[in-house]
C-alpha cells in the first residue's frame, strides 16, 4: 500500500512537468483599426508568433478580434470569447480605457488578461487577472528621465504629450521623475491625436529655452514633431516615448531627421543583441514581412509564458493565472515576474538614432529600475 | 363613431415585436445578452435623436455629447460619491437637458450646415473639458469602477436583469415618443420639418417646437448615457467622441428617421452587424461599411420606411365632417388691412418701395404686376416672414409690426404659397388638420396626458374633412398629398389656410398650373368664401381668372403701387400697360 501511495504521489508530482498533449484557448483581442492599429497589429503578430512557437504538445486554438478603440467593443469581444467556451488566457488590448472596461468582466469570469498596455492604472485596481508584459509608465518614464538627467545632463526640459490616457499617464510619471532627478519642466503642452501642425507647440517649447525635449506621444504625432523639429533646426536632444522605437515610426522619417533622437522602450528587436532576439527578428520578418517592435516582443514573451505554463500542466485559466502570478519567465526581451499587481516587466532600454540609419542602437539598459524585490 | 385612420401593418409590427422578444431567448449567452443590452441603450439614444434629426429635420451633432455627459454624471456620482441610481439617473437626464437649454439660444437660430457645425463645436468643447478636467473626470483614463444599477440597496446584476431593465426604459421611451409624435402635436413636427415657413404661417411656433425637440433629444441621450455606464462600469472620453454620434446618425438613417420601430430596428441591427462580421478580422469594417451603404442606398427612407412602402397602409377610413367652432369675431374696424409707406430692400434692390394700400372687409383685391415687381415680398412682409425697414401694417386696427408669423396667423391672417408648401407624405386631411393645432390646444402636456388616440387629432381631422369638402375634395382627401394632382394640392393648401378661420386670406398665384376647368371651379369656391365674409388679396398673373373675381386691382411695378382701382380702370391705365408691355418707343 505504501508503495502504491508513493508511486501515486510520485506520479502526481511528476505530472505537471511531463509534457503531454495539452489544449489552450487564447483569444487575441487587440486594436487592429483606429489610431492604435500600428501597435495593435504588433500585439497580434507577437501573439501569433508565440502561438506558432508553442511548446511541443501544446495545441492552441485562437481567433483574432479587432477591438477598435471603443471600450464597449473590447468588452463585447471579451464576452464573446468567453461565451464560446473555456478560455486559458486572453491577449488583451493595449489601450488603457479598453483594459479598464475589460477588467471587471475578466474578474467575474476569472480569466487572465495578458497585455502590453503600459498606460493607465490597470495594475492598480487590485484585479488579480491582469498581467502586463510591457514595463509600465513607472518603469519606462523613470528610465526616460534618468537618461535625460544622467546621460544628457539635462536640467531644463520641455514636455509635449498626447491628450489621451497614454499621454496623461506618462506626463504624470515624467513630472514625478523629473522632480526627483532635479529637472525643471520649463514648458509643457498636450496635443490632440488629430493635430498635424506642430510648429506652434515647438516654437513655444523653444522659447522656454530648454536643454532637452521630452516627448510622450503616439506614433503619428511623434513622427510629426521630430520631422518639424528637424525642419525648424531646433538643435535640442529629443528623448521620446516608446512610439519612436517602432520601425514604422522611424520609416516615416529620414535618417538625418532622426539624428540626436532617443526613445525609451522595453526592447528594440531590430537592434538585435542576443541570439534569441536575432532569431525572433528573423522569424518575425519571415512570417509577417514587417519589422518587429517592443510591443510585439513583449506580447510574444507574455504569450510564451502562458504557453509554457500550459505545457507544464496549467490546464485552465485558474492554473495559468496562478502560474503567471507566482512564476517567472526568461523571455527574449527580459525576465518577467509579477510584482504582485500584475506588472511583469521591470526593465527598460533607451535606444538612440545616429542620423545614418533608421535602426537604433541600444544606448542604455535599466534593469530592475524600481528595485522590485519579488 | 369615428372610423380609425390607422389600420395597416399590424401584422409586420407584431412579427417584429415577436422577433425582438425571441432574439435574446434564442441567443442567450452572456455575450448575446450584453450586446442586446447595448442595442437597447442605443435604441433609447436613437429614439431621442429622432426628435431633433427626424422630426425637426435639424442635423444636430450634439447627441453623442449629451450621451457622454449623462454617462459622466452617472460615472462621477456613482464611482466617486457612491450615489445610487435614484440620484444619478435623474441628474444624468437633467444635466444634458440643462446644457441643451443653455446652448439652444445661440445654436437654434442657425440653419443647415451652420447649425451642424455649431453643434459639433459644442460636442468638441465638452470632450476637451472632459479630457482636461482630470481631477473630476479622470482625464483621458476616465473613471473605472462605476457600480451597476442599485436601487434602494438592491443591485441589478448583468445579464437578464440588466437587459430587462434597459429594455423597460426603451419601451417607456418609445411610449413617450409615440405620445408626443403620434398625435396632432406630432403633425406639427412633420409640417415644421417639411417647411418651417408653412408651419409658421399656420400658427405654429417653430422656435418653441425646435427647442423642445432639442431638449427631448438631450433627455433621452442622458438616460442612455447613464444606462451605458452602468453596463460598461467605466466612463471614459470615448463616450463623448464623434464615433458615438456617427453611430447614432447611421442607426437613425438605417432604421428610419421618424419611426419609433425604426429606432429599435436601426439600433439592434447596427449594434449587432459588426459583431456578425467579426470573423472577417481586419476586413470586418469594410463589410460593415458596404452593408451600411447598401441599406442606405436600397432603403433611403430607412428599413421601416421600406417596409411601409412594400406593405402600404390600407386606405384610410375618413372621419365624418364636423364644422369648425365659431371663432370670436374681430372688432369690425375698417379697413381690415392697412399698409402704409412699407419699404423692404434686398441689398441694393428696393423690392417694396413705399407701398400703401388698404383692404375693406369682404373685398377681393387682385394684386398684379410684372415679375419682380414685389408682390410676393409684400405678402411676406404683411405675414411677418420678412421684416420691413419702414412703414406699418395694421390688421383690424392692430399693428402687426414685429410680430412673428405664427402670431399673425393666429390672429386670422392666412396665406397660401406661390410654390405649394405641403407635406407630401401626409394625407390631404392631415395636411389640413395640422393647421388646427394652435386652436385645438395641441401641446406637450395634452399629448402626454391624452388617453388612447389623441382626441385633438381626431377632432382636427373631422374639421379638416369639413373644410376639404367645402372646397370640393372627395375621397382623395385620404391619400398622401404627394400622390395628388397639382390642382387638388392647390385646393388642399387653400383648405389648410381656411383651417385658421381667417378674416383675411392672401392667395399667392392660386391659379398657377390649373386647367381651365380647375380655374373655373376655384373661382367659384373663392366667391363662396367671399360670401362667407372672408376678405382676400389675390396675387395673380392670370387675368382671365382674376378679372371677373376682383372688386379692385392694385398694380405694383418695381416695388411701387402704380395703379389702384376697378379692374377696368387698372387695365386701361397707361402706366400698367407700360409696366407690362414697355413704352411704344421701346417696342419700336
Amino acid at each position: 500500500m505504501r508503495r502504491f501511495i508513493a508511486l501515486a504521489v510520485g506520479f502526481l508530482t511528476l505530472a505537471p512537468v511531463s509534457v503531454v498533449a495539452a489544449d489552450a484557448s487564447i483569444p487575441v483581442l487587440v486594436p487592429i483599426t483606429g489610431f492604435l492599429s500600428l501597435e495593435g497589429t504588433s500585439q497580434r503578430n507577437g501573439a501569433l508568433l508565440a502561438i506558432k512557437n508553442a511548446p511541443a504538445g501544446v495545441r492552441v486554438t485562437y481567433d483574432v478580434s479587432d477591438t477598435g478603440v471603443a471600450p464597449e467593443t473590447a468588452v463585447n469581444a471579451l464576452e464573446r470569447a468567453i461565451s464560446r467556451g473555456p478560455v486559458t488566457a486572453v491577449v488583451a488590448s493595449m489601450l488603457g480605457t479598453q483594459m479598464l472596461a475589460m477588467l471587471p468582466v475578466a474578474q467575474e469570469n476569472k480569466v487572465p488578461l495578458v497585455t502590453v498596455s503600459g498606460t493607465a492604472s490597470i495594475t492598480e485596481r487590485n484585479n488579480p487577472y491582469v498581467f502586463r508584459f510591457f514595463p509600465g509608465d513607472a518603469v519606462v518614464k523613470a528610465a526616460h528621465i534618468r537618461y535625460a538627467a544622467e546621460e544628457l545632463r539635462a536640467r531644463r526640459a520641455a514636455l509635449i504629450y498626447q491628450t489621451t490616457a497614454y499621454g496623461q499617464s506618462g506626463r504624470q510619471h515624467l513630472q514625478e521623475n523629473a522632480h526627483k532627478a532635479g529637472i525643471e519642466i520649463v514648458f509643457e503642452e498636450s496635443i490632440e491625436v488629430a493635430v498635424r501642425d506642430m510648429s506652434p507647440v515647438l516654437g513655444k517649447a523653444k522659447a522656454a529655452n530648454p536643454d532637452v525635449l521630452l516627448l510622450h506621444l503616439h506614433a503619428p504625432s511623434t513622427a510629426l514633431v521630430i520631422r518639424q523639429a528637424a525642419a525648424m533646426n531646433l538643435r535640442l536632444p529629443i528623448v521620446s516615448g516608446s512610439a519612436m522605437h517602432q520601425p514604422p515610426t522611424a520609416a516615416l522619417l529620414e535618417p538625418a531627421e532622426l539624428a540626436g533622437v532617443c526613445a525609451e522602450t522595453n526592447a528594440s528587436p531590430v537592434s538585435g543583441g542576443t541570439p534569441e532576439a536575432d532569431r525572433f527578428l528573423e522569424q518575425y520578418r519571415r512570417e509577417f514581412n514587417a519589422e518587429p517592435d517592443g510591443f510585439a516582443l513583449g506580447q510574444y514573451d507574455g504569450v510564451m509564458m502562458v504557453l509554457e505554463a500550459v505545457a507544464k500542466g496549467a490546464s485552465n485559466a485558474a492554473a495559468v493565472t496562478q502560474a503567471l502570478s507566482t512564476g517567472s519567465h526568461k523571455g527574449v526581451a527580459m525576465t518577467y515576474r509579477s510584482d504582485g499587481k500584475g506588472n511583469m516587466a521591470h526593465s527598460a532600454v533607451i535606444v538612440c538614432y545616429d542620423g545614418q540609419t533608421r535602426v537604433p542602437r541600444i544606448a542604455k539598459r535599466y534593469d530592475e529600475i524600481l528595485a522590485v524585490t519579488r | 363613431m369615428i372610423a380609425t385612420l390607422q389600420n395597416g401593418r399590424h401584422g409586420p409590427l407584431a412579427l417584429g415585436a415577436l422577433l425582438l422578444v425571441a432574439w435574446p431567448l434564442v441567443f442567450s449567452t452572456p455575450y448575446d445578452l450584453r450586446v442586446f443590452t447595448l442595442a437597447g441603450i442605443y435604441a433609447l439614444l436613437v429614439l431621442g435623436y429622432q426628435f431633433v434629426f427626424g422630426h425637426a429635420g435639424a442635423l444636430a451633432l450634439t447627441q453623442g455629447a449629451f450621451f457622454g455627459l449623462g454617462a459622466y454624471v452617472t460615472g462621477i456620482l456613482g464611482a466617486r460619491y457612491g450615489q445610487g441610481f435614484l440620484v444619478t439617473f435623474p441628474l444624468s437626464i437633467a444635466l444634458p437637458v440643462l446644457l441643451a437649454a443653455v446652448v439652444a439660444a445661440p445654436v437654434l437660430r442657425l440653419e443647415t450646415h451652420y447649425f451642424a457645425l455649431a453643434t459639433l463645436g459644442i460636442a468638441q468643447v465638452l470632450l476637451l473639458v472632459c479630457l482636461l478636467a482630470e481631477p473630476l473626470t479622470g482625464g483621458a483614463n476616465g473613471i473605472p469602477g462605476v457600480p451597476g444599477v442599485e436601487i434602494l440597496g438592491l443591485s441589478l446584476p448583468r445579464g437578464w436583469p440588466l437587459l430587462l431593465f434597459v429594455w423597460a426604459w426603451v419601451i417607456a421611451g418609445a411610449f413617450v415618443a409615440q405620445r408626443i409624435t403620434g398625435g396632432l402635436y406630432g403633425k406639427a413636427f412633420q409640417l415644421m420639418r417639411a417647411s418651417a415657413t408653412a408651419a409658421q404661417c399656420v400658427g405654429i411656433d417653430i422656435a418653441r417646437l425646435r427647442l423642445r425637440t432639442f431638449l427631448f433629444s438631450a433627455a433621452y441621450a442622458g438616460a442612455a448615457g447613464a444606462l451605458f455606464v452602468h453596463t460598461l462600469r467605466v466612463v471614459s472620453p470615448e463616450a463623448l467622441e464623434f464615433h458615438v454620434m456617427v453611430a447614432v446618425l447611421a442607426m437613425t438613417v438605417v432604421g428610419g428617421r421618424t419611426r419609433i420601430a425604426g429606432a429599435i430596428v436601426g439600433a439592434v441591427l447596427l449594434v449587432h452587424l459588426p459583431e456578425w462580421f467579426r470573423f472577417l478580422e481586419s476586413y470586418y469594417l469594410i463589410a460593415y461599411g458596404v452593408a451600411l451603404l447598401a441599406m442606405i442606398v436600397l432603403a433611403p427612407d430607412g428599413l421601416v420606411g421600406e417596409l411601409e412602402r412594400r406593405w402600404p397602409q390600407a386606405p384610410e377610413t375618413l372621419p365624418t365632417a364636423e364644422p369648425l367652432p365659431p371663432r370670436s369675431k374681430l372688432i369690425p374696424r375698417e379697413p381690415l388691412l392697412a399698409v402704409s409707406d412699407l419699404r423692404k430692400r434686398f441689398g441694393g434692390v428696393r423690392a417694396v418701395d413705399g407701398v400703401s394700400l388698404a383692404l375693406k372687409r369682404g373685398e377681393i383685391v387682385g394684386l398684379i404686376g410684372p415679375n419682380g415687381s414685389g408682390k410676393t415680398t409684400l405678402i411676406n412682409v404683411i405675414t411677418g416672414l420678412l421684416q420691413a425697414e419702414n412703414g406699418a401694417v395694421r390688421f383690424a386696427g392692430e399693428p402687426l409690426g414685429g410680430l412673428r408669423p405664427d402670431t399673425i396667423a393666429r390672429r386670422g391672417l392666412a396665406r397660401t404659397f406661390q410654390n405649394l408648401d405641403l407635406v407630401d407624405e401626409l394625407t390631404a386631411i392631415d395636411n389640413v388638420a395640422v393647421a388646427r393645432a394652435a386652436f385645438e390646444g395641441a401641446g406637450l402636456r395634452q399629448a402626454l396626458l391624452a388617453v388612447g388616440r389623441d382626441p385633438t387629432l381626431e377632432r382636427a381631422r373631422r374639421q379638416a374633412r369639413f373644410l376639404l369638402e367645402r372646397i370640393g375634395l372627395g375621397e382623395e382627401m385620404g391619400r398622401p398629398c404627394g400622390d395628388l394632382p397639382h390642382g387638388t394640392r392647390r385646393r388642399v393648401e387653400i383648405a389648410r389656410a381656411l383651417a385658421l378661420q381667417p378674416s383675411l386670406l392672401l392667395l399667392d398665384e392660386p391659379a398657377a398650373g390649373l386647367s381651365e376647368s380647375e380655374q373655373a371651379d376655384l373661382a367659384r369656391r373663392v366667391e363662396i368664401l367671399r360670401d362667407d365674409g372672408i376678405t382676400m388679396l389675390i396675387v395673380e398673373h392670370n387675368m382671365p381668372f382674376l378679372m371677373p373675381l376682383a372688386d379692385r386691382l392694385i398694380c405694383l411695378n418695381v416695388g411701387r403701387v402704380i395703379a389702384n382701382g376697378t379692374p377696368e380702370e387698372v387695365q386701361a391705365d397707361p402706366r400698367v400697360i407700360e409696366a407690362y408691355l414697355g413704352r411704344r418707343g421701346e417696342q419700336a
